[in-house]
């Protein structure tokens, strides 16, 4: 992972303009085929998928995954020398979105495959270890899952109990343990299992990566999870009783294996973000044509300020959704840049984008929306998960937060104040170290932006700065406290949030100005302004009281509730 | 076997059609096109045919640069190269006219068999296949559901009315119109996607053809568009009152003598 992040650079009080602007393009090439893959795609599930069937079923029929597998949705990240189709960062995106648009189970049955199934392949794995997995999870003969969580280690996964113990002499790791809600657990031959392994001298226990595979003896997957949602997705427990591991299944080094996790979540995060893209619009189709079609008052309820308020929140968040998105994957496939926390930002605005979308759907198309009959309660059902795995929000927020931060903490030891030891408790932070130190934050400008967005520009800027400030400010006060402050790591993620998502919304109207004119642009850029002027406010408010004084009556109040054992103030005593 | 496949693109089913104010055809700008129904049937039928007898299938479409789109899909599918028309300065509604351009292009190439597709969904008119054939000089059959390759020649099933069907022998060269629903048309596959743009794709206009300005005029076979516009409703509700048992009598009665639905 290299040192470019915009956001931490933020952080540290520098607008790194070169890395957001111009907003990625993709070649004409490239987009052609993609919108041909697109509609094949469109086709198959027009004619193959029954969501209704699939969510009733609890499962996915098996043409149903071969027709996709034949049409090569199995192998999209596979560069070609092992059958796949090599697509850059944004088309795998882009078509993921399709996919998350179209069914939320499947959605998830083909991200366990391959935005987190086989990616720490694609990112370690050997030759060999590539050789022999990739064209068979290429051609979906293979599915492959992610195995991480386990009944004690799910939000702090560095503390997995899996075991696996290497026999030199027998070239083997011996492997004992579980883990549980495992997407694919039921379905997938291919798993990439994390697990401890006493390394080096010392014998210290270290995650590493291995490539597990359902024909190895000792390997075993639990029944089926009953679910909320996402019913036709596979998740189950695996039970590992003395595997032999061959050490050559091991991938990448060991005793690395937890930055092996983390890579790959970070990709995961994007396709997950992607999808709920898909999901929105999705949504949106379906709460505009219920609006103009449904009357009372006389009136089709599209008219009423309530309703469009709704519509317009869904297509304001999907835009700024794939702004971002398309942004992170744009510069992903530009080059070498850390998008730990980008994606992470993705991850949670689109969780809560799509949670907000099925939401309002609902309420949108009113009784029926209640009903089993309509799929509504379905797609609110599907979407629910989002904001649970691949990291919950809360995890990703102080993620955010904390990473950022820690941007800020290598700033304040370059310029000579005392921050001696950097925040890596959490496990997750990276070692980045600040090396484009430029001018101080109060003079950062983004520079050649187009005259249209002059004010959110300004906005962006006095509003990056007042991020930077509060961390200062929060960091010289509680030092490694900070940890411990989620209320305030919780504002400061979400004016990160914000931020980069102004950015994001801001970089690809501007392209789109100085492409199209103002004038084919003037709605991308009625939706760019009514964004910004939302998300300065909200930064504005967090940024004010991001130190509130009102935090420890919150704690308080919380911690009585625990004491209680529940709610203490009922009126009737 | 060496097979050529007319394929054209006409606006998605479903469409919201604004008809321009002459009157004279719809506005295409903010159209989306896809290919027409009964051709994705003849390149699949074509295609099956090269995979069971081999040879080449060889796309040919007329139309403006955004047929360049429904070509890829074609290729992508799994056609080895296609020929394009670009007919943007000699738009004609005409099947005759079209089908002596399309005959044209066709007779540059060596071929076995040429598929169309029944008839377009813009016009149904069900013309340009068989004029075509005429055109070229060889046999035709239309509305053709199976073909069956025999020595030296094909077996053709083809669709009458009531659910009445007829088999004809052709000898090679021939030309088949396809009907809709025949087969299962596949999917393009990522790879056959990424693939096509190693596929040609041969541009050819008037001049390369051999043709003239003249030979595409408008209004040489007579056949004139004079005006194009909605059709206007006719609709009549019936309301029957009284008995129910009476009123479902008169109902059925109804439906099945006025309506002729059941
Ligand atoms: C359908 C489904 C599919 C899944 N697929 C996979 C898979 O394929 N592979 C895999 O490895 N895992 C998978 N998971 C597991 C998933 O990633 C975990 O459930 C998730 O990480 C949360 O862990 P947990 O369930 O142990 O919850 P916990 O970690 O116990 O969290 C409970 C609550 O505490 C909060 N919390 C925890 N720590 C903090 C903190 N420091 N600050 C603030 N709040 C905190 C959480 O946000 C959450 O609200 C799946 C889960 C489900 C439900």
């Amino acid at each position: 992972m290299t040192n470019n992040s915009f956001v931490k650079a933020l952080f540290a009080g520098s607008i790194e303009q070169d890395l957001i602007f111009p907003y990625p393009k993709m070649d004409k090439e490239e987009e052609e085929n993609l919108k041909l893959i697109l509609d094949t795609v469109r086709q198959f599930a027009k004619d193959n998928i029954d969501s209704v069937a699939i969510d009733r079923d609890e499962t996915i029929p098996k043409e149903v995954l071969q027709g996709l597998a034949e049409i090569g949705l199995f192998g999209m990240s596979i560069p070609e020398e092992y059958g796949g189709s090599g697509f850059s960062t944004t088309a795998y995106n882009r078509v993921f979105e399709e996919i998350g648009s179209i069914d939320g189970s499947l959605a998830v049955t083909l991200g366990g495959h391959q935005s987190i199934g086989l990616k720490a392949l694609l990112l370690h794995g050997t030759e060999e270890q590539k050789k022999k997995y990739l064209p068979k999870l290429a051609s979906g003969e293979w599915i492959a899952a992610f195995a991480l969580t386990e009944p004690g280690a799910g939000s702090d996964a560095a503390g997995i109990q899996s075991l696996a113990v290497k026999d030199v002499q027998k070239g083997h790791y011996v492997l004992n343990g579980s883990k549980i809600w495992i997407t694919n657990g039921g379905i997938a031959d291919f798993f990439t299992v994390f697990a401890k392994t006493p390394v080096g001298e010392s014998g210290e226990k270290k995650i590493s990566a291995l490539a597990v595979t359902r024909d190895m003896e000792g390997f075993s997957s639990g029944k089926e999870e009953r679910k909320l949602g996402i019913h036709g997705s596979s998740t189950t427990e695996l039970i590992f009783d003395n595997i032999k591991v061959p050490v050559e299944n091991l991938i990448g080094p060991e005793g690395k294996g937890f930055k092996v996790a983390m890579e790959v979540l970070n990709s995961g995060r994007l396709g997950l973000a992607a999808g709920c893209a898909g999901g929105i619009k999705t949504l949106i189709r379906m709460s505009v044509d219920h609006a103009k079609n449904r009357k009372q008052f006389n009136t089709p309820i599209a008219e009423f300020e309530m309703i469009q308020g709704k519509i317009t929140k869904m297509v304001v968040d999907v835009f700024v959704l794939e702004s971002m998105v398309y942004l992170t994957t744009g510069l992903i496939d530009r080059g070498d840049i850390d998008y730990s926390i980008e994606s992470s930002i993705c991850k949670v605005y689109a969780s809560e984008a799509v949670w907000n979308a099925v939401n309002e759907a609902m309420q949108i198309a009113g009784g029926i929306g209640y009903s089993k009959e309509y799929p509504y309660e379905r797609a609110l059902r599907d979407a629910r998960i989002n904001l649970i795995f691949e990291g919950t929000n809360e995890v990703l927020r102080a993620f955010i937060a904390l990473a950022g931060m820690q941007e800020h903490g290598e700033y304040l030891k370059k310029v000579g104040k005392a921050l001696q030891h950097p925040l890596n408790e959490m496990g997750v932070l990276t070692d980045y170290a600040l090396h484009r130190i430029k001018k101080r934050v109060a003079t950062e400008r983004l520079a050649d932006v187009h005259e249209a967005l002059k004010n959110e520009v300004g906005k962006f800027e006095e509003y990056a700065k007042e991020l930077h400030l509060a961390t200062e400010k929060v960091l010289s006060k509680y030092r490694k406290q900070i940890i411990h402050r989620e209320f305030i790591l919780n504002r400061l993620a979400d004016m990160t949030i914000d931020l980069y998502a102004m950015i994001a919304v801001i970089s690809r109207v501007d392209s789109l100005l100085k492409e199209k004119g103002e004038k084919k642009t003037h709605k991308q850029l009625t939706i760019c302004k009514t964004f910004c002027e939302e998300a300065w406010r909200r930064i504005r408010r967090n940024a004010r009281q991001v130190d509130n004084n009102i935090d420890p009556w919150r704690k308080e109040i919380s911690t009585d509730a625990c004491e209680a054992n529940g709610y203490q103030f009922d009126w009737v005593d | 076997m060496k097979i050529i496949v007319c394929m054209k693109q006409v606006p998605v089913k479903d469409s919201l059609l604004k008809i321009t104010d002459d009157g004279s055809w719809v506005h295409e700008t903010d159209l989306n096109y896809e290919i027409n129904e009964s051709d994705h049937y003849a390149l699949e039928e074509a295609l099956r045919l090269k995979e069971a007898h081999s040879g080449e299938v060889v796309l040919l479409s007329m139309g403006p640069e955004r047929v360049r789109e429904a070509i890829k899909q074609g290729l992508a599918k799994g056609a080895d190269r296609a020929i394009h028309i670009d007919n943007s300065s000699f738009t004609t509604q005409d099947p005759f006219v079209n089908a002596r351009v399309l005959a044209a292009a066709i007779k540059r190439e060596e071929f076995d068999l040429v598929l169309s597709g029944l008839q377009t969904d813009d016009y149904g008119s069900a013309q340009t296949g068989v004029i075509l054939a005429e055109n070229l000089g060889v046999p035709s059959a239309t509305i053709v559901m199976e073909i069956q390759k025999q020595n030296g020649g094909i077996k053709v099933k083809r669709e009458l009315e009531s659910g009445w069907f007829q088999w004809v022998e052709l000898p090679l060269p021939s030309l088949l119109t396809i009907q809709s629903g025949i087969n299962q048309i596949r999917y393009a596959t990522i790879k056959g996607i990424m693939m096509a743009k190693k596929k040609e794709i041969k541009a050819l206009g008037l001049s390369e053809l051999g043709l003239s300005e003249s030979d595409v005029e408008e209004g040489q076979t007579g056949l004139v568009f004079s005006k194009i516009y909605v059709p206007e409703k006719t609709k009549k509700t019936e309301i029957f009152e009284g008995d129910p048992r009476e009123v479902a009598q008169k109902l059925a009665d109804k439906l099945k003598n006025e309506a002729k639905v059941i």
